[in-house]
Parts: structure tokens; sequence; C-alpha cells
């Protein structure tokens, strides 16, 4: 299956997730006019997550998200981990109450 | 610490962003100097941010259609109309320590030099974080900044009088939403110097090189052989390359 989710951060940039899923994501792109660098940093982050389970919760994407961008030193403007765990969420179409983005 | 200016000049849309590569990278072997850059770019185009999708960004076809080039950032934010005519873009490469730490902050330093500028022709700009300048509450320069081993690369546009019709037919605007009301809502958030000062575009680049090098140690510069050899490279290896452009 395939989702997409797209919204903009209060006081902040566009985040949109495009992916493929069944049980797991098998791909994800993580697209915005956000900044982060190193940019290969984002790279290294949709790796990561190919394979995650597609029901994991939002907070658990959060602390993949934040550790992965941690162990890349990556500095992130416009965008949170938690704003891009609701996206792939929404993406997913699991969307949960929070709406914080 | 001295900068070396580099005075307007030409490029194509491949050539500017690999020049603006080459310098960052040359940052960290010493072999580039603190640099300020102003240049244009021919054809016109449209650059758009690291993680952007060029083709949900960008309409190709009609950028085809009109000669109108594009090409990807190694800076994030967002996409952006290089109009050949109506446009300067500068680029500040230099060693991350003359800025300060946080974001923000240095954005405001560099945002600030445009601000100077801009004064310089009796406009009042300011800075609107987290990477924008406007005038009168409308966008009239947008910038974008990267940091790698050490060195910072910041680049922005300034907005003369920039086609926006043209802007918003290249950017990825169906073309039913080309209509009056589609640029009287763009013209709402977007504004030209043209709009505010009866200044020439070489006055306009008067103004900017004072607010960018005044009380500054500078003088004006060329690219060094091993500069241009290496943006060359990258022109040819990565900024011409669909493998990059359309990368997302």
């Amino acid at each position: 299956m395939k989702g997409s989710a797209k919204v903009k951060v209060p006081n902040g940039k566009i985040v949109e997730v495009k992916l493929d899923f069944d049980e797991s994501i098998n791909s994800i792109q993580i697209l915005g006019d956000f900044f982060m660098y190193p940019e290969s940093a984002l790279k290294e982050l949709e790796s990561v997550l190919v394979g995650v389970s597609s029901s994991e919760s939002e907070k658990n994407l959060t602390w993949i998200i934040l550790e992965t961008l941690k162990r890349n030193n990556a500095t992130v403007i416009g965008v949170t981990p938690d704003a891009i765990a609701n996206v792939i969420r929404k993406a997913i179409g699991n969307e949960v109450e929070s709406n914080k983005t | 610490m001295k900068w070396r200016v580099i005075r307007l000049e030409t490029r194509s849309a491949y050539s500017n962003m690999a020049i603006d590569n080459a310098l960052i990278e040359g940052q960290k072997s010493g072999a580039s100097e603190p640099t300020i850059r102003f240049y244009k770019w021919l054809p016109s185009a449209v650059s758009i941010g690291c993680f952007q999708s060029m083709n949900d960004e960008v309409d190709i076809e009609r950028c085809n259609s009109l000669g109108v080039s594009y090409v990807r950032r190694i800076t994030g934010g967002g996409a952006v109309y290089h109009d050949n005519k109506g446009e300067i873009t500068y680029s500040v490469i230099a060693p991350e320590g003359l800025f300060p730490k946080g974001i923000i902050e240095s954005y405001k330093v560099i945002c600030g030099w445009v601000i100077d500028g801009l004064e310089n022709l009796n406009i009042k700009a300011e800075f609107a974080p987290i990477n924008d300048i406007i005038v009168n509450g409308k966008k009239i320069s947008g910038n974008a900044q990267t940091r790698r081993d050490g060195a910072i690369l910041q680049h922005g546009t300034i907005l003369y009088d920039t086609d926006i019709r043209t802007m918003f037919s290249v950017l990825r605007v169906s073309a039913e939403k080309i209509s009056d009301k589609m640029i009287r809502s763009a013209e709402e958030r977007v504004t030209r110097v043209k709009d505010h000062a009866n200044a020439t575009q070489e006055e306009l680049y008067d103004a900017l090189l004072k607010g960018f090098t005044n009380g500054k140690d500078y003088e004006f510069g060329a690219y060094t052989e091993k500069e241009l050899k290496r943006a060359e490279e990258l022109e040819e290896s990565v900024y011409s390359k669909n493998a990059w452009n359309f990368s997302r």
C-alpha cells in the first residue's frame, strides 16, 4: 500500500512523507522545505525507517527519529522529530489523536 | 581577517551551485578564502531545496518550453525562481567560527547585511525568522544556509523586478490557477525592490555591495584555478545530472 501526508509545521516548514508499506515500511521519502545538515542524515533516517513496523506508535517513531538524528550529529530547523513521526503516522493512515503538526 | 568579494557575475544554474559547493569544500582545506559573491543566472532557473521533489515543485515541461533551467541546491529551503533580469543572488562562504553558533542568530547576521543594503535604497526591511526578509510583511528575500566541515554557506535571493507570472508558471501551480486571482494572491505575499525604490538593478547591486562589506576588511578577487577546476568537476558530475536533480 502507498500512503502520503503533508503538513506545515506551526512556525516551521513543510514536511511531507511518501511511503510504501504493508506490515512494515518498505520504502519512505521525507520531503519538504525544512533544513537539515549534514544533509546525508535524511537519507540515513529514511534507511533506518525501512523495515520499521507500520503499526509502530508515534512515540516510538519519534524516538527512532531522534536517535538517528543524534547519531548523525544532525541539526534540524523548521521541523521536529515528533512532527516527522506524526506525518509518518498520517501517511500510513493510522492517524492518532495528537494533532500538534 | 580579510574577505574576498566576487563582483556580480552571470553563470548557469549548474555552475552557480557548483561554485558554492567548491568554495565550502575549500574552506575546510584552507584553499578558499572567506568569500562573498554576487551572481545572476543565465538562463533563468529554478533552484529547489535539497529535500524537495523536483517533479512536485517544478513544472518541468513549462521550464523546458521557456528555456528555464532547474537545479537542486545543497541547502534546504524552498523552490526559488531566479529571473535572469529580475533578481540578484548572493552567497557567503566562510569558516563557521565567524558567525554565531545559533542558526537563527547566524541567519540574522547575514540577512542583516541584505537589510543594510536595502536600507541604502531607503527600503525598510526586516528579518523574519527562520530565513526570510520582509518589507511591509511581504517577502523580498529568501535565504538558505548549511554548514559542513566547520564552514558555513548561506545563499539568498533579492527580488528586483522578478516576473511574478513566469515565477508562478514554472513553480508547481496548475495552469488553470494562473488567473488574475492567483497573481494577485502571489503579489500579496511577495514584493520586489522595484515596488519600493526607483533604483536601477546596478544601484541595487551597489547598495547590496555596501551592505555586505560595510566595516569589513575586504578586497575584490577572483576564483583560484583550483576552485574553478573543482567547480567544473562538480558541475559535470553532480549539478548537471538528473541523478542529482531528480534524486527526490
